[in-house]
C-alpha cells in the first residue's frame, strides 16, 4: 500500500536534513509501530508522507498504491486515502468540527467520484461515528480543538479518522496525554477502524499502546532513519533496556 | 479669497456652487451654517494628526459636480437589493435623491414615521434635533453635508413603540458621465423605550468615481434601543467619508455594526456620546479590502457620565496592497465612574504588500473604571492551513474557511437573516477572487 524508498528530506529553504534515507513498506491489513528517541524524525516522517509544505524531499520516493505521491499536495494525498493524526492537533477557532468534516468528507467523495452527503445525511452519518470513540455530540459544534483538553484533542483526531475512513493512517503519539480509560477507548476505536483493507502506522514512545493495538512490525527510528525492524518483542526489549543498547549495537554494526 | 486658500478648502474639489437648496427654513439654516464652516475650514492634510496615515488622493485628484450636472444613468431594476424582511419598510435614495417609487413604507406601528426629511420639516423632532447632534471639530465633511443636503431620511419612533421589521435605508449610486458628490442625511429620533433595527446600505451599481458623504444623527431618549447596521458596498472607485453619530440618554442602547466592502477610499468616524448615566453601546466594524482600497476608521466612544457599558470589536482583513487604518478613542470623563469599556482591533493580513496602522487610544480621567483595549496584526497560520488541507480541503478552501471564520463573528451580529446571508456571500466572494 505504502512504500517509502530512501527518503531524504530537509526543512524547506534551509540546509538541515532531517530524514536521512528512510525505507518503509506497509501492506494492506498491517499495523506498524515506529518508536525512537525524541528528535529522531518520527513526526517529520509522518508530515512528509502527508505532504507538509514545510519540508522538501531531496531524494527518494513515496509510493502509495503504486503511484508516486512525492510531489502531491496534502489535500490530494488525503483524497487518495492518507490520514495523519497529529501529535499536536491544531486549534482552529471559528470553524466547527462539523463544518470541517462535512467539507472534508464531501471533497474526498467528489475526488473519488462517490456520492456526496447533504447536511441532513451527513448529520446522521456523523452521529453514527460518535460511538466509535465515545465522543459527545456537543464536540461536533465546537470550534476545531479550540479549548479541548489534551486528551480530547487526541480523541478528536481518531474521530476524524473514523469519519473520513482513510486507507492508511499515521497516528503520531495519539496515546500521549491519554489517561488509562481514554487510552482503552481510543485503542478500541482504532481496532474497530482497522481491517484487512486498512493499514496503520503508530508512532509511540510506550509499549502500553501496543498492548492494546498489536503491531505486526515494530521499527526503531534514530537519526532520521529506520535502523531496526522487528516484531512486538522489539518493543518489549526497548521498554526494558532503552535506546542505549540499540544505539551501541547499531554503531557496532558499522551502519552510518 | 486667494487661489492658494481656495485650493485648501473642500470647495476646491467641487465644480459649481454649493448653494443652500433646502426648501424649509430649518434645512436652509443648516445649509448656510455648513457653507460658512466650509469656507473657513482647511481641507485636511497629512500634517494633521488625525489624517497622518491616509492618502486622500482619491478625493483631491478629482473634481466633483452635483448630481444634477453629472449626467447620471437611470437606476433600472434594483429589486435584487431589497431585503425580504423589509419589503414594506424601505426607503430608497438614488444618487442621494429620494426615490418614492422604489421606496415602500406601510404597515408601520401607530405613530412611527419613516419618510424623507423634506416632507417632514414641520415635525417637532426635525425642528429640535436636525443638525444639533453632529459635532466634529475642524471638520470639512460634516459641514459639506450640512451645506449641500436638501433631503434625507427621517425616522421617528414614538414612546414605548417597537418596530419589528428592520428599516432598510438603501442608497444606490448609478454610473454617470462626471464624478459627482452625494450627501445622504439621516435623522433618527427614538422616544422613551422605543426600539428598532436600521439597515443603512450604500451600494455602487457601477464602477464609477463619486464622493459619498453621509451624515447620520441618532437622538436616543431614555431607554430607547437601536440596532444600526451599516453596509458600505460603494463602487470600488468611489470615496466614502461618513459621520455617524449617536447621542444617548439614560438607559439608552445603541449598537452599531459597520461593514466595509467597497469604495477606494473609506473614512468612517463613528461617535457615540453618553448624555446620561447607564447607557450601553457598541461600535463594531468589519473591513474586507483588497486591491488598492483604503479603509480608515476613527471612532470615539465618549463616556461622560457614570455606569456606561461599551464595546468595540473592529476586525479587518487586508489583501493585495490595501491599507487599513484604525484609531479608536475611548474617552472617560472625570466623574464618569464605573465605566466598563472594551475595545479590540484585530487585523488579518493576507499579503506582503498590505498595510495596517492601528492605534487604540484610552483617555481616562475617572479612577474607578474597567477599560481594556488591544490590537493584533496576524496572518493566516500555516499550521492551520495545513491541518485543514491534510483533511482533504484544497488550500484555497482552507484559506477561505479561515478568513470566513475570522469574519463570521461580526457578520452574525447583523440579526437580520437576509443581511447575514448577503454578507457571508460577500465574504466568500472576497476570498474567492479568480485573480488570486
Ligand atoms: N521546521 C523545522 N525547522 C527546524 N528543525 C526542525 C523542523 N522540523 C523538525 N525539525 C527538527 O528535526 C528533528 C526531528 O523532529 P521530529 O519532530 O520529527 O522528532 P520526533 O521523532 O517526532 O520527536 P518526538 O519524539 O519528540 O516527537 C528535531 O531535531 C527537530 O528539531
Ligand atoms: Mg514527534
Amino acid at each position: 500500500m505504502l512504500e517509502i524508498k530512501n527518503l531524504h528530506a530537509v526543512v524547506e529553504g534551509e540546509d538541515i536534513e532531517i530524514l536521512k534515507g528512510v525505507n518503509l513498506k506497509v501492506n494492506a491489513g498491517e499495523i506498524h509501530a515506529i518508536m525512537g528517541p525524541n528528535g529522531s524524525g518520527k513526526s517529520t516522517l509522518s508530515k512528509v508522507v502527508s505532504g507538509h509544505p514545510e519540508y522538501e524531499v531531496t531524494e527518494g520516493q513515496i509510493l502509495f498504491e503504486g503511484e508516486d505521491i512525492t510531489e502531491l499536495d496534502a489535500d490530494e494525498r488525503a483524497h487518495l486515502g492518507l490520514f495523519l493524526a497529529f501529535q499536536y492537533p491544531v486549534e482552529v477557532p471559528g470553524i466547527t468540527n462539523k463544518t470541517l468534516l462535512r467539507e472534508a468528507y464531501n471533497t474526498i467523495a467528489r475526488a473519488n467520484e462517490r456520492e456526496e452527503l447533504d447536511p441532513l445525511e451527513f448529520e446522521d452519518y456523523l452521529e453514527s461515528k460518535l460511538d466509535v470513540i465515545e465522543m459527545k455530540d456537543e464536540f461536533l459544534s465546537r470550534s476545531i480543538n479550540t479549548g479541548f483538553s489534551g486528551g480530547e484533542k487526541k480523541k478528536n483526531e481518531i474521530f476524524q479518522m473514523a469519519v473520513l475512513d482513510p486507507k492508511l493512517s499515521f497516528l503520531d503519539e495519539t496515546d500521549s496525554g491519554l489517561d488509562i480509560d481514554a487510552l482503552k477507548i481510543v485503542s478500541d476505536g482504532v481496532n474497530k477502524i482497522a481491517g484487512p483493507e486498512k493499514a496503520m502506522v503508530l508512532i509511540t514512545h510506550y509499549q502500553r499502546l501496543l498492548n492494546y493495538i498489536k503491531p505486526d512490525f515494530v521499527h526503531i527510528m534514530m537519526g532520521g532513519k529506520i535502523i531496526k525492524t522487528g516484531d512486538f518483542s522489539l518493543a518489549e526489549q526497548l521498554e526494558a533496556h532503552g535506546y542505549d543498547e540499540l544505539q551501541k549495537e547499531f554503531s557496532l554494526n558499522g551502519a552510518q | 479669497m486667494s487661489e492658494v486658500l481656495q485650493k485648501e478648502t473642500m470647495l476646491s474639489y467641487i465644480d459649481g456652487k454649493v448653494e443652500p437648496k433646502g426648501t424649509s427654513i430649518s434645512i436652509r439654516a443648516i445649509n448656510e451654517r455648513g457653507r460658512e464652516e466650509l469656507e473657513s475650514t482647511p481641507f485636511p492634510t497629512r500634517k494633521d494628526e488625525d489624517w497622518r496615515f491616509i492618502d486622500l488622493k482619491s478625493i483631491t485628484k478629482n473634481t466633483f459636480v452635483s448630481v444634477e450636472e453629472a449626467g447620471t444613468e437611470e437606476v433600472g431594476d434594483i429589486s435584487n437589493h431589497f431585503l425580504p424582511e423589509a419589503m414594506n419598510t424601505r426607503l430608497v435614495f438614488v444618487n442621494g435623491i429620494y426615490n418614492e417609487e422604489l421606496s415602500s413604507i406601510s404597515d408601520l406601528p401607530n405613530g412611527v414615521i419613516v419618510g424623507n426629511l423634506a416632507d417632514n420639516t414641520d415635525h417637532d423632532s426635525v425642528k429640535s434635533h436636525l443638525g444639533t447632534i453632529t459635532n466634529y471639530e475642524n471638520d470639512v465633511f460634516a459641514p459639506f453635508n450640512d451645506a449641500a443636503f436638501s433631503d434625507g431620511t427621517f425616522i421617528h419612533v414614538p414612546e414605548e413603540t417597537v418596530v419589528e421589521a428592520p428599516i432598510h435605508i438603501l442608497n444606490v449610486f448609478t454610473d454617470a458621465e462626471k464624478a459627482f458628490y452625494a450627501t445622504p442625511r439621516l435623522l433618527y429620533v427614538g422616544e422613551m423605550f422605543s426600539k428598532s433595527t436600521i439597515i443603512e446600505e450604500h451600494i455602487g451599481l457601477s464602477n464609477n468615481v463619486y464622493l459619498n458623504v453621509p451624515v447620520t444623527e441618532f437622538k436616543m431618549f431614555t431607554g430607547s434601543n437601536v440596532h444600526h447596521a451599516r453596509i458600505q458596498r460603494d463602487s470600488k472607485q468611489a470615496s466614502h467619508v461618513s459621520r455617524p453619530i449617536a447621542m444617548l440618554d439614560k438607559n439608552a442602547e445603541y449598537h452599531s455594526y459597520t461593514i466595509c466592502l467597497g469604495a477606494k477610499l473609506f473614512r468612517n468616524e463613528p461617535r457615540v456620546i453618553q448624555n446620561s448615566e447607564e447607557v450601553d453601546f457598541t461600535v463594531d466594524g468589519l473591513v474586507l479590502i483588497d486591491g488598492d482600497q483604503i479603509a480608515d476608521t476613527h471612532s470615539i466612544m465618549d463616556h461622560r457620565y457614570a455606569h456606561g457599558k461599551s464595546h468595540q470589536l473592529h476586525k479587518c482583513v487586508v489583501n493585495d496592497s490595501a491599507h487599513s487604518i484604525f484609531n479608536g478613542k475611548i474617552f472617560v470623563a472625570k466623574d464618569a465612574q464605573k465605566i466598563d469599556s472594551f475595545q479590540e482591533n484585530r487585523n488579518l493580513l493576507l499579503s506582503e504588500e498590505g498595510k495596517v496602522n492601528t492605534k487604540p487610544q484610552l483617555e481616562i480621567f475617572a479612577d474607578d473604571v474597567l477599560c481594556s483595549h488591544g490590537a493584533t496584526i496576524g496572518q493566516l497560520q500555516d499550521e492551520e492551513v495545513f491541518y485543514l488541507q491534510s483533511r482533504g480541503l484544497t488550500e484555497q478552501k482552507s484559506r477561505e474557511l479561515l478568513v470566513y471564520a475570522f469574519a463570521l463573528e461580526s457578520v452574525e451580529s447583523m440579526e437580520v437573516e437576509s443581511v447575514e446571508k448577503l454578507l457571508l456571500d460577500e465574504v466568500i466572494k472576497y476570498t474567492n477572487r479568480d485573480d488570486k
